[in-house]
């Protein structure tokens, strides 16, 4: 399985360019909440920057209901471990 | 997802250069380094990261032309939509896009107390796909009933193309619309009359029939087709946010609606300047002879004639032809003269330049020779040395990358978009002869010595006229078009035009101009508005092949005329700059009027009119009206 440091350094970079913001860290217990500019509008774009830095696909409604970052990287992991 | 995994960092690098150069007030770098790495094809988390970038530049010191577009929608555009004004920015547009609440249209067109019908957008885009159009057929149905529902359906839109075009006076634009990629009766859905598929076909097939002058039909099923139907659609942001197509379709919607608009609103380009080795013939004419060049046998000599077959079409249509070729004239002419397989004639380019200068220095000859701007042309060469060096002197040029292997030519100008027009008429097929009439012209004007026996000699006729339904489409057509001789940039819809004729202080003008060489076609519209004893020239606008012929003081005659006989003392003129109308600058002083006022880009300017002051010398003769009469 792929290294949870490994995801988070990712799904970092995918945020940060996501959101334009280099200086913006994650951790586990992130929600939307915490980001400014995540609306549903921004989720959009952040699920399809996450699907093809990952390369794998997503379902948003799911992505959607993940309680904070740290679910989102498992769900990554398991996604794109195989 | 389409995006391959290079796309994202080395468009990251780009994005990061071009944001540089935006944070340093460079502009115009900016959106070149962005429209470098990004292509329409780019996913949507490129366009998205591009049209972000976008909104934080000031596009003021670029001059680009204002443009308030809303889209009507039963799905959602809002992601759609930085996308279109990122690529309407490419096509020259500082546009403003809004998105409509969710499936509002008919009540924000009918209710004439709509915040849309307040807020009077230029354009309206009435985003239709298959899920918005009511067409209920049972299996087995008959045609009679089919036909039925194809006609209601059509029906519905025609209310909202009519309450659009006369209540809010935009240009419209309403969609062809997608067929879905799976249907429950499979193939039946497109070979049976009642098939879902027939069905919307039936639809897209009758809107054009319909379709009245300032409707702009979107052939959106045309983009998903190209694009793919398993890429078109991307089911889950359906059911999860009511997306009708994939986002990663958002690039190339966004592209073929730019060009369409720009088509619209007179940004299309208008000349294609070819190179010739490599590019019309294989091979190199002056090595190879006319004999050796790969041109009409084997693969890639057949490859070439379908070039010369799509570019003698777009000559066809209007586009202005030209040459740019390193060569020896003679021997570069001797291809179009003597190779039998050979579809282009030398009498189809209007300039034919070839010899050993510098093709910018050429290219900056052919625009002059023509009388169009640089950012009205479009340059084809095989060599990526030339094309480098064209793009770096003349930035305005349009410069198109050819791929090695010439049977991709014609895609790639095809796929380039610069050609797109929204409308065709009469004069289009005829404006490359009016430019080759036009070369004749400037030959015998070499020939004479002074200027008055050269305009003496071109026995130039003019036929003033008013709106009449024939000529009113040409008319608000120039008005949309003309860029450089056009004193306000104001721009009506054939609709507005059709409104402002019927008011009583308002006075709509043509002048058909023709001489000894041939029909120069319509070549100027006015606008006049009466104010107390004072008539104002709201709108004139003229085409530049005939500019320098006196005609300009043909028609401030004819003004004066219109002026004297509604009792008017003076006339009133304005001058509003722009990035293309320097050109008519000095226009009113050199008529003899009086700047009465400064401000900003207006300046205005005042004549007046007594029995005692003298009508300015033209050599233009008047003729009676051929109302009704085709060219």
């Amino acid at each position: 399985m792929i290294e949870r440091t490994e995801v988070m350094r990712r799904l970092t970079e995918v945020f940060q360019e996501t959101f334009d913001d280099p200086g913006l860290e994650l951790s586990d217990s992130m929600t939307a909440a915490d980001v400014d500019e995540w609306d549903s509008l921004q989720h959009i774009v952040l699920v399809l920057a996450v699907e093809r830095e990952f390369r794998i696909r997503l379902n948003p409604a799911e992505v959607g209901k993940l309680e904070n970052v740290g679910r989102m990287i498992d769900l990554l992991q398991v996604k794109a471990g195989g | 997802m389409s995006g391959d995994a290079t796309t994202g960092p080395a468009f990251s690098v780009s994005l990061s250069r071009a944001k540089a150069a935006a944070a340093g007030g460079d502009a115009c770098a900016a959106l070149s380094i962005l429209f470098t790495a990004l292509t329409a094809e780019s996913d949507f988390v490129d366009q998205s990261r591009a049209a972000r970038l976008l909104k934080s530049i000031d596009l003021a010191p670029l001059r680009l032309r204002r443009l308030r577009i809303a889209l009507l929608a039963a799905s959602t555009l809002e992601h759609f939509a930085p996308v279109l004004r990122l690529w309407l920015a490419r096509m020259g547009f500082d546009a403003e896009v809004s998105v409509n609440p969710f499936d509002t249209a008919t009540q924000a067109i009918l209710d004439p107390a709509s915040p849309l019908r307040a807020a009077r957008p230029d354009i309206v885009w009435l985003f239709s796909t298959h899920r918005d159009i009511p067409l209920e057929a049972q299996p087995g149905d008959a045609v009679a009933r089919v036909a039925a529902q194809v006609d209601q359906a059509i029906a519905a839109r025609q209310t909202l193309w009519t309450t659009l075009l006369e209540q809010v006076g935009c240009t419209v634009i309403d969609n062809l619309v997608d067929c879905p990629a799976d249907d429950p009766f499979g193939n039946l859905a497109g070979s049976a009359v009642w098939g879902r598929r027939a069905m919307l076909r039936r639809y897209n097939a009758e809107l054009p029939v319909v379709a009245p002058a300032g409707i702009v039909l979107f052939d959106l099923d045309q983009v998903a087709r190209t694009l793919g139907r398993t890429r078109w659609e991307d089911a889950r942001f359906w059911y999860h946010s009511r997306h009708a197509f994939a986002l990663d379709a958002s690039g190339p919607v966004a592209h073929a609606a730019a060009r369409l608009i720009a088509g619209a609103r007179g940004l299309a380009k208008k000349c294609l300047v070819l190179d010739l080795d490599n590019t019309l013939w294989g091979g190199v004419i002056g090595d190879d002879g006319v004999a050796g060049i790969a041109l009409g046998h084997g693969e890639e000599g057949e490859a070439y004639v379908a070039l010369h077959r799509y570019v003698k079409a777009l000559k066809e249509r209007g586009i202005i032809l030209a040459v740019c070729s390193k060569n020896e004239h003679e021997t570069a002419a001797s291809v179009f003269r003597e190779h039998p397989d050979c579809l282009l004639r030398l009498e189809d380019f209007a300039v034919f330049t070839a010899n050993w200068g510098n093709k910018a220095d050429n290219i900056r000859d052919i625009a002059a020779t023509l009388n169009i701007g640089l950012d009205s042309l479009v340059f084809v060469d095989d060599n990526p040395m030339e094309r480098d060096l064209v793009r770096r002197h003349l930035p305005e040029v349009e410069v198109i990358d050819l791929p090695e292997a010439c049977a991709g030519y014609v895609e790639a100008i095809a796929r380039s978009g610069w050609f797109e027009a929204a409308s065709f008429s009469a004069e289009d097929s005829a404006r490359g002869r009016y430019y080759a009439e036009n070369a004749q012209r400037a030959a015998v004007r070499n020939a004479y010595v002074d200027l008055p026996s050269y305009l003496r000699g071109l026995e130039m006729q003019g036929a003033l006229g008013g709106a009449d339904p024939f000529h009113l489409p040409r008319i608000a057509q120039l008005i949309n078009k003309s860029n450089q001789f056009h004193l306000t940039g104001t721009r009506y819809s054939e609709a507005e035009l059709k409104a402002i004729a019927t008011m009583p202080e308002c006075v709509v003008r043509h002048l058909r101009l023709s001489d000894k060489f041939g029909d120069n076609g319509l070549i100027a519209s006015i606008v006049l508005r009466h104010q107390d004893r004072a008539m104002l020239v709201d709108t004139w606008v003229m085409s530049c092949r005939v500019l320098g012929r006196t005609v300009e003081e043909f028609i401030a005659n004819d003004i004066r005329t219109m002026a004297q006989q509604r009792g008017c003392e003076r006339v009133l003129g304005r001058y509003v700059r722009s990035s293309k109308n320097g050109l008519v600058e000095g226009l009113y002083e050199r008529l003899g009027f009086t700047c009465v006022s400064r401000s900003g880009e207006m300046t205005e300017w005042a004549f007046d009119i007594g029995a005692d002051v003298p009508a300015w010398t033209t050599w233009v003769q008047p003729v009676p009206t051929r109302e009704g009469l085709a060219a």
